[in-house]
């Protein structure tokens, strides 16, 4: 807390430790929402920790300052998502997406999880993304994506039926 | 595969993750970068601030060129229809239909030379027009005079 107060009194020092603290949770969560794409990722993480130098007057300490970072940081890969449009995935019809039955997930290996994550439309990835993994609930993703409660329990559940097609073709 | 196990596997994907390099240095120069632009603001905000003196100056030009304008269009147009009423007034109409016809005419004519003399009065050609018309108007009022 003492790095942070000092960060926000203008002490680089105290904000470069901070970084060092928590960049490694942060670029977990921005690699995960930019599809697993190693150059972006880092082109957000920068972006994120130079928008919380300039917004750590504004922490007041009501969370924990990681989380405030994260939250921070995941705003900013969302604004990136956002900034690129419809998604896709949106038109696609549920009837063309084959089941491939319970098996596709046992099959699957971590890295082919993770590539086929990162093949989904960003939109729904980003879905995926927060409520599988990052483990927000819905009501929160519609809120930072501008959608309705109902659309992101739809993404989701299209993002599932695209990477149970994928995961399906390759085992 | 069920929903509980579904989300075991992908809750076992948070994790951090560290870059491939790191990303302090370009932060940094960010943030230096920005820094800079901050102290920036200042002669920009002077240049802003001429920028609207001198905008609000010529909005104020502008406003009293207009003003003086319309305060001299409207003398103009007030004298020229004093003018008017004025020489209407001393028209000499006379009663044969065939001389009356004429008359207007050369009181048209001698009406829009002195307007055009207004803007030169030392024009020859105007002055040798204006006497030439005024002329025949006074032989119009000597056939008159005689047919009478």
């Amino acid at each position: 807390m003492d790095d942070v107060r000092a960060a926000s009194a203008g002490d680089r020092q105290a904000f470069q430790r901070l970084y060092r603290a928590h960049v490694d949770r942060v670029y977990g969560a921005v690699y995960r929402l930019a599809g697993y794409d190693h150059a972006r990722a880092e082109d957000l993480t920068q972006e994120a920790f130079v928008r919380a130098w300039q917004k750590l007057s504004g922490f007041r300490g009501d969370s924990a300052f990681g989380t405030w970072l994260y939250r921070l940081a995941v705003n900013v890969a969302l604004m990136d998502i956002r900034s690129r449009g419809a998604d896709p995935v949106t038109m696609m019809d549920e009837d063309d997406i084959p089941d491939h039955g319970d098996t596709p997930f046992c099959a699957a290996e971590r890295e082919e999880l993770e590539r086929a994550i990162g093949n989904l439309p960003p939109r729904a990835r980003a879905v995926l993304v927060l409520h599988d993994v990052e483990g927000w609930r819905h009501e929160e993703i519609g809120a930072e994506l501008g959608m309705a409660v109902g659309s992101s329990k739809a993404q989701l559940h299209r993002a599932r039926g695209l990477l149970r097609k994928v995961l399906g073709e390759r085992s | 595969m069920n929903e509980f196990e579904w989300l075991r596997q992908t809750r076992a994907l948070r994790e951090p993750v560290t870059p491939r390099r790191d990303l302090w240095s370009g932060i940094d120069a960010a943030l230096d970068a920005a820094h800079a632009e901050a102290e920036k603001p200042a002669p920009q905000r002077n240049h802003r601030r001429v920028q609207n003196w001198l905008i609000a100056a010529s909005f104020v030009g502008l406003s009293l060129f207009a003003g003086s304008l319309a305060v001299h269009l409207r003398d103009r147009t007030l004298a020229n229809a004093t003018a008017a009423a004025t020489l209407d007034a001393g028209r000499w109409r006379p009663n044969d239909p065939r001389l009356a016809g004429a008359a207007v005419e050369l009181d048209a004519a001698s009406m829009e030379l002195r307007q055009a003399m207004e803007q030169a009065p030392r024009s020859p050609a105007l002055q040798r027009l204006l006497y030439r018309t005024q002329k025949q108007q006074s032989q119009l009022r000597q056939m008159e005079h005689q047919a009478g």
